[in-house]
C-alpha cells in the first residue's frame, strides 16, 4: 500500500532519525511512504500565534500538492504539522471564499479530498502485521506513553481518533509487542516545547511535573510520537533534573524505534544512539540489543 | 498586571468584545465562568491571570488589562482550555487575537523573547520555505539583541549554545539549508498575509 508522506522540517533536520525509522518500520509492514514533492513548513505554532492567514495558507500549499498525488491518504508523524494541516483542511472546507482566495495563489489547488492521518492511526491499521513480525518481545520495558498536546486537542472542533483525555492507542501497540505500558497522569499534559527557548523556567517546570510522575509510577522510559516533545523531554532532561533535584533519568523513545526493535531491526541503523538522554543502556539491560 | 477599578461602559465594552469575537471566532458571551479552563491551564498559576479571567476582562471592556498581561504571552497553545470548555470557547484563539491586537497597539510584550521567537520562526520560513534551526536561532538572537541589547543575548546564548553543542555531538544538527523550490508561490502567500495585516492597521 502506498500513502503520501509529509515529513515536515523537524524530520528533515533535528529528528532525521525519526524520518529514517518511520520509513523503514512502515516499509516492513508493507506500507510505502511517498514523500510529497517540494513541501513547505506548515507554520507550526508560530504562524498560528502571529498570523491567522498564514496559519491556514502555509499548510494549504502542502494540501494542494498532496491532493495532486491522487493518493487517498497522507501521513504526518509530527504532531504539530499534523494538527496544523488538519486544521487548515477543515478551515478551507468550511470557508469556500478563503479556499478560492488561497487556491488563486497556488499552482496545485486544494481539493480537500486527501485523508490526513497521524502515525498512530497508520501503525494501528497495521497492528496485525506488526504483531506477526514482532520476533523480539519487549519484556521488561515499562514505558509511560506521552501523547502531548496536539494529537488529541485542536484549536477547533475536530473528530479525534482516540480518547481526548485518556488516549490508549500507543499503549495498545506497545502491549502487542510485549512491552508493559503503565497508567499515569501526564500523558496529554504540555511539556512546553515551544517555550523551552523563550520562557525556559516555565518549560522546565512543566517537564519536571511530567518526569516526576513517570518516575513515581515506576516507568523505565517515555515513548512518544511527536518530534517536538521528544527533543524537548530528551535534550532538556539533565537541566530539569538538576534544577528539581531528580536523580534518575529516563530515555525518551520514538514509538517507531521500539516497534522496529521488536520486529528485529537494527537499533543503530535506526540511529537510537542519537538521543540526548542515554537510550541504548536500557535496551542492553533488557537484552534487546 | 495592575489591579484596576472597573471602568465599565457599555459602549467601549461592546467595541472590544465585538472585535475580539470577530477576529478570534469565539463566542465569549457564552462563558459562564465555570473555570474548567483555569483548572486545566498549565501556565495560569504562573501568569497571574487564568483563561476565565481573560475572557471576563474582554467582556467588561478592560482593554488595557486584556492586551497587557502575562497569560497571552505565556500561553503554550496546548488547547486544554478550549477542549474542556463546556461552551466550546477556545481561549488559546483569544490569546492569539489579543497578542496580535497588542502588537498593533504597540504594547511591549510581557515576555519579549516569546514575541521574537515566533516572529523569527515565521521570518525564517518566509526566507527558505522550510525552517532550519540554525537560521531560525540566528534570526531570534538578532531580534533579542534589537530589543534587549547585548545583555539579553548573553543570557540566552549560554543556554542555546549548550543545546547547540549537544545537538552537534548527537548529530542532530544539520547544516544543509533545505529550500522550497516554489519560491514565487510562497512569496505570494506571504505578500497576501502582509496585505491582510495591513488592512487591520
Amino acid at each position: 500500500m502506498k500513502i503520501a508522506y509529509y515529513p515536515g522540517c523537524s524530520l528533515h533536520a533535528s529528528s532525521k532519525l525519526y524520518d529514517i525509522q518511520t520509513k523503514s518500520v512502515l516499509n516492513k509492514i508493507g506500507i510505502e511512504l511517498s514523500e510529497i514533492e517540494d513541501w513547505n513548513c506548515c507554520g507550526a505554532t508560530s504562524a498560528s500565534k502571529t498570523d491567522d492567514f498564514l496559519a491556514i495558507a502555509l499548510a494549504a500549499r502542502n494540501l494542494g500538492i498532496a491532493d495532486a498525488t491522487g493518493l487517498s491518504e497522507m501521513m504526518i508523524p509530527c504532531s504539530s504539522c499534523y494538527s496544523r494541516t488538519l486544521v487548515s483542511q477543515k478551515a478551507l472546507a468550511g470557508d469556500p471564499a478563503l479556499k478560492s482566495e488561497i487556491n488563486a495563489e497556488l499552482s496545485k489547488k486544494v481539493e480537500g479530498k486527501i485523508k490526513i492521518s497521524n502515525i498512530l492511526e497508520v501503525l494501528l491499521a497495521g497492528k496485525n502485521e506488526i504483531t506477526e513480525k514482532a520476533v523480539k518481545k519487549l519484556a521488561g520495558l515499562k514505558p509511560v506513553c506521552y501523547y502531548g498536546c496536539l494529537l488529541t486537542r485542536f484549536p477547533s472542533d475536530m473528530p479525534v481518533s482516540d480518547s481526548v483525555e485518556n488516549p490508549l492507542s500507543m499503549e495498545g501497540l506497545l502491549k502487542a509487542v510485549g512491552a508493559e505500558p503503565l497508567d499515569w497522569g501526564y500523558k496529554t499534559d504540555c511539556c512546553g516545547a515551544s517555550a523551552s527557548v523563550n520562557d525556559a523556567d516555565m518549560a522546565l517546570k512543566l517537564m519536571a511535573k511530567i518526569l516526576k510522575d513517570a518516575l513515581a509510577r515506576g516507568a523505565n522510559c517515555f515513548v512518544t510520537t511527536c518530534p517536538m516533545c521528544q527533543l524537548n523531554l530528551d535534550a532538556y532532561q539533565d537541566e530539569v533534573r538538576e534544577k528539581y533535584g531528580i536523580s534518575k533519568s529516563l530515555p525518551v523513545y520514538f514509538i517507531t524505534e521500539l516497534i522496529g526493535i521488536s520486529m528485529g531491526m537494527d537499533p543503530l541503523e535506526m540511529q537510537v544512539d542519537r538521543h540526548f538522554t542515554e537510550a541504548l543502556g536500557l535496551l542492553k539491560e533488557l537484552k534487546l540489543l | 498586571m495592575s489591579t484596576s477599578t472597573l471602568k465599565y461602559s457599555a459602549e467601549t465594552s461592546d467595541e472590544l468584545l465585538k472585535e475580539v469575537m470577530d477576529r478570534s471566532g469565539q463566542n465569549l458571551m457564552s462563558c459562564y465562568q465555570c473555570r474548567r479552563c483555569a483548572a486545566g491551564c498549565p501556565v495560569g498559576d504562573e501568569s497571574g491571570v487564568t483563561p476565565d479571567r481573560l475572557v471576563r476582562m474582554v467582556l467588561l471592556g478592560e482593554k488595557d488589562d486584556a492586551l497587557n498581561n502575562l497569560l497571552i504571552w505565556r500561553c503554550v497553545a496546548c488547547y486544554t482550555c478550549g477542549t474542556r470548555c463546556p461552551n466550546n470557547i477556545q481561549t488559546a484563539k483569544i490569546n492569539e487575537t489579543l497578542k496580535q491586537m497588542a502588537k498593533e497597539a504597540h504594547i511591549e510584550p510581557h515576555i519579549p523573547r516569546v514575541a521574537s521567537f515566533h516572529s523569527s520562526f515565521v521570518k525564517s520560513v518566509s526566507h527558505l520555505g522550510r525552517s532550519n534551526e540554525l537560521e531560525f536561532m540566528a534570526l531570534y538572537e538578532i531580534e533579542n539583541f534589537k530589543k534587549g541589547g547585548l545583555k539579553a543575548v548573553k543570557e540566552d546564548i549560554k543556554s542555546t549554545s549548550k543545546l547547540g553543542r549537544s545537538m552537534l555531538r548527537k548529530k542532530r544538527m544539520h547544516f544543509k539549508l533545505e529550500r522550497t523550490k516554489g519560491k514565487s508561490e510562497m512569496k505570494r502567500l506571504f505578500m497576501k498575509a502582509a496585505q491582510k495585516r495591513g488592512a487591520k492597521g
